[in-house]
């Protein structure tokens, strides 16, 4: 059985190469694209379970190629760059990229990635009492990721729904950074404040009605996260 | 922008006129209103005999038109001849400058006394009319002026453009301007003013009018606020004060002006000169780390792969490729840096962070040598905020971790801390290594620069010198305290963020 099925989207033949061979040593199963466009395309057409997406690339490249396949799937995706710069990096998962790996980088590191992004939170039994939540013209339903603001439907990606229903698993309480990262991306995980940042910022586009005025997603500054229930 | 040294109100205006010409005019008015009392005699005493109180108001009548037509001096002149003409021919005994009855005195001083006082108030009035239109003409040619210089074009020199403007509106001879910032004198005018520019610099430096009656020339200071910044020299042509301290105020604003465009088109330039070497660094990193991505996938993976099975002769040359690969990396990261950061024409993109999570951020980039080295981390909770760039921050300390890592022996531990200090937080990379003679502590900054005993030691010898560049854009200094056979403490402030803003 494969360990999953992911699209390598490089413009560079030898880093294709590189990729097929290693990944699919590994048990992935593999198909590699030129470029954005190609990338969108192959997506239409066939499923995958997570997009190795190059962001130097001729045509779209690949900051709009990743806004494009957010905007119509919940597909995971690892963005893999030259540049080592934090704006970059948050632009990146601005973008909807669930992680973010230097080039040039190595195997066991990009595997760790790969098996981060994938990972899936292993659901507490507290959380199904909360499987449903209702209020202030909010509803989330934590079994189908669908999320209703005002009637405005979206989904939530699967890292999203991880940092979601970890937060509200632990309701009114704060759940420091690290606490976070490590619990939905994995223990080699603990100071990319960035990602929180950025995910944060993502689910309260989601979830939020007002997102620069949360009321459920709370910053408690410098310690963490926190769930506010709605008192109703 | 005040103009001080100015005449007071008798000598209002700034008269070029030739004092000859005018003489001349004067003179040929006098004469014209002695023809008109001359007229008004032989119409009154030969034409048409009237009595002598007739006649006494047909030469008032003609003063008066003489005041209003003429001026003061031609009407008080006319006065006095139309009393002796009043006094020879109509009072008797006629034909005598003699006056028999006391009461014709009194006739005759009534007729001096209202016709002085008459000219004198219709040449007043006169004057003030005059006057009017001037300044009227004056605002006129300002208000065209302005106009002028709105439509200007914006390609030339706006200076320039000021010059020649001010010669065209006000019909000067000459007009110079000298600009205090670039030292030049600009011209117009079909006078060139070519001897102008000292007395130019003087009125600047000075910051003083001055006014030459002989040559006709008016230099006065255009101050901003109270720094004059330039001067402005015009020549053959009249300006009242007022008008002056506005033609002064407009060229003034116009300076103003012209300095902050040119200073916004300089930041302009260098920020299209700093994005082009962006850019180009952005395509070098990227051409260089493309083909270093795909060696280190493959070596990383075969060394990584139990399932790969390599003997010992291919994991040594495996293991070589990889960590030429490496090096290859880091070097083509640390010339980008250094290329990126030399000349400290970078931005710094300030916020606020914890100092434990920099040193946190710098012991996770250098995760993959600090394998196996025992270092003491020391970094207390209560610390301050800091207000720096985090990512550039993040890679001097990985840089220090760095560099006492490999100028120390692998048994030995390194410390890496932060510790307040007033209004600064420490930061400091401690190892018990080689440490570094005082000669060599001034040269370890040096680009290219490695340790004398330490060349076979991995490295660009950039390191440092990025580091010291990037403490030096926060505004603080990099130090190193180090005695040879004890080891070496690299330290450097940061400043500590004022306020407390949230995450």
């Amino acid at each position: 059985m494969s360990a999953g099925r992911i699209l390598v989207v490089d413009d560079d033949p030898q880093i294709r190469r590189a990729m097929r061979t290693t990944l699919t040593a590994r048990g992935y199963e593999v198909a590699d694209v030129r470029t954005g466009e190609e990338a969108l395309d192959e997506l239409r057409s066939s499923n995958y379970d997570l997009v190795l997406l190059d962001m130097n690339m001729p045509g779209i490249g690949g900051l709009e190629t990743c806004r494009l396949i957010r905007s119509g799937s919940e597909i995971a995706v690892i963005v893999l760059t030259v540049s080592n710069s934090e704006s970059d990096k948050v632009d990146a998962l601005d973008a909807g990229a669930d992680d973010y790996v230097t080039k040039p980088f190595s195997t066991p590191e990009l595997l760790a990635r790969i098996r981060a992004t994938l990972r899936r939170l292993t659901h507490s039994p507290d959380q199904t009492q909360l499987s449903q939540l209702e209020g202030r013209g909010v509803s989330i339903d934590l079994a189908s990721r669908q999320v209703n603001v005002r009637g405005r439907a979206s989904r939530l990606t699967a890292k999203e729904f991880d940092v979601l229903s970890y937060l509200i698993a632990r309701p009114n309480k704060t759940i420091s950074h690290r606490e976070l990262l490590q619990a939905v991306w994995g223990p080699d995980y603990g100071d990319e404040l960035e990602y929180l940042r950025v995910f944060i910022n993502r689910l309260r586009k989601k979830i939020e009605l007002d997102p620069s005025k949360p009321q459920f997603l709370v910053t408690d500054a410098w310690a963490g996260y926190r769930f506010q229930l709605p008192q109703s | 922008m005040a103009i001080k040294d100015h005449p007071p109100a008798a000598a209002r205006q700034v008269n070029f006129r030739n004092s000859a010409q005018w003489l001349f005019g004067v003179a040929g008015r006098v004469l014209l209103a002695l023809g008109w009392v001359a007229a008004v005699t032989f119409v009154s005493s030969r034409l048409i005999p009237v009595n002598e109180l007739t006649a006494g108001f047909l030469y008032l009548v003609a003063i008066l038109l003489i005041a209003t037509g003429a001026g003061m001096i031609e009407s008080t002149i006319a006065s006095f001849v139309a009393m002796l003409c009043f006094n020879y021919y109509f009072l008797p005994p006629v034909g005598t400058l003699t006056i028999s009855d006391p009461r014709n005195w009194v006739a005759l001083f009534a007729f001096l006394a209202t016709s002085l006082t008459a000219s004198q108030l219709s040449a007043r009035a006169k004057r003030r009319t005059m006057d009017a239109i001037d300044r009227q003409n004056e605002m006129e040619k300002l208000y065209s002026l302005s106009r002028a210089l709105l439509l200007r074009d914006p390609t030339r020199p706006i200076a320039k453009q000021v010059v020649e403007e001010i010669a065209r509106v006000f019909e000067f001879t000459g007009v110079a301007l000298y600009e205090r910032g670039s030292a030049e004198t600009y011209r117009a005018g079909f006078e060139d003013l070519p001897a102008i520019d000292s007395e130019l610099r003087e009125a600047v430096i000075r910051s003083q009018a001055s006014r030459d009656e002989n040559r006709a020339l008016l230099i006065t200071p255009i101050r901003l606020g109270r720094e004059p910044i330039a001067s402005l020299a015009v020549r053959g042509g009249s300006l009242s004060d007022a008008a002056l301290q506005s033609l002064v105020n407009l060229v003034a604003i116009w300076l103003e002006r012209a300095f902050s465009e040119q200073a916004v088109n300089r930041a302009e330039v260098a920020r299209r000169s700093e994005e082009l070497k962006s850019t180009l660094l952005d395509a070098i990193a990227h051409e260089f780390k493309t083909p270093l991505t795909s060696i280190k996938a493959a070596t990383t993976d075969l060394l990584s792969d139990p399932a790969a099975k390599l003997d010992a002769r291919e994991r040594e040359l495996i293991s070589i490729a990889d960590e030429s690969a490496d090096r290859l990396a880091t070097l083509v990261t640390e010339a980008i840096q250094l290329a990126r950061i030399e000349g400290g024409k970078f931005q710094l993109q300030r916020s606020i962070h914890l100092p434990g999570s920099l040193v946190s951020g710098a012991l996770r980039k250098t995760k993959p040598l600090t394998n196996g080295r025992n270092v003491n981390v020391s970094v207390p909770e209560n610390l301050p905020l800091v207000s720096v760039d985090a990512e550039l921050i993040q890679m001097v300390i990985a840089h220090l971790i760095d560099n006492a890592l490999k100028y120390s022996p692998q048994h030995t531990p390194i410390s890496v801390g932060a510790r307040e200090n007033g209004n600064h937080v420490i930061v400091y990379v401690v190892d018990q290594g080689v440490g570094i003679s005082e000669e060599e502590q001034s040269q370890i900054f040096e680009k290219f620069y490695r340790g004398s005993k330490q060349r076979h030691l991995k490295g660009t010898g950039m390191g440092l010198s990025i580091a010291r560049e990037i403490v030096r854009a926060h505004g603080e200094e990099l130090s190193v305290r180090s005695k040879p056979g004890e080891g070496s403490e690299f330290s450097f402030s940061l400043p500590v963020a004022d306020g407390s803003s949230a995450l």
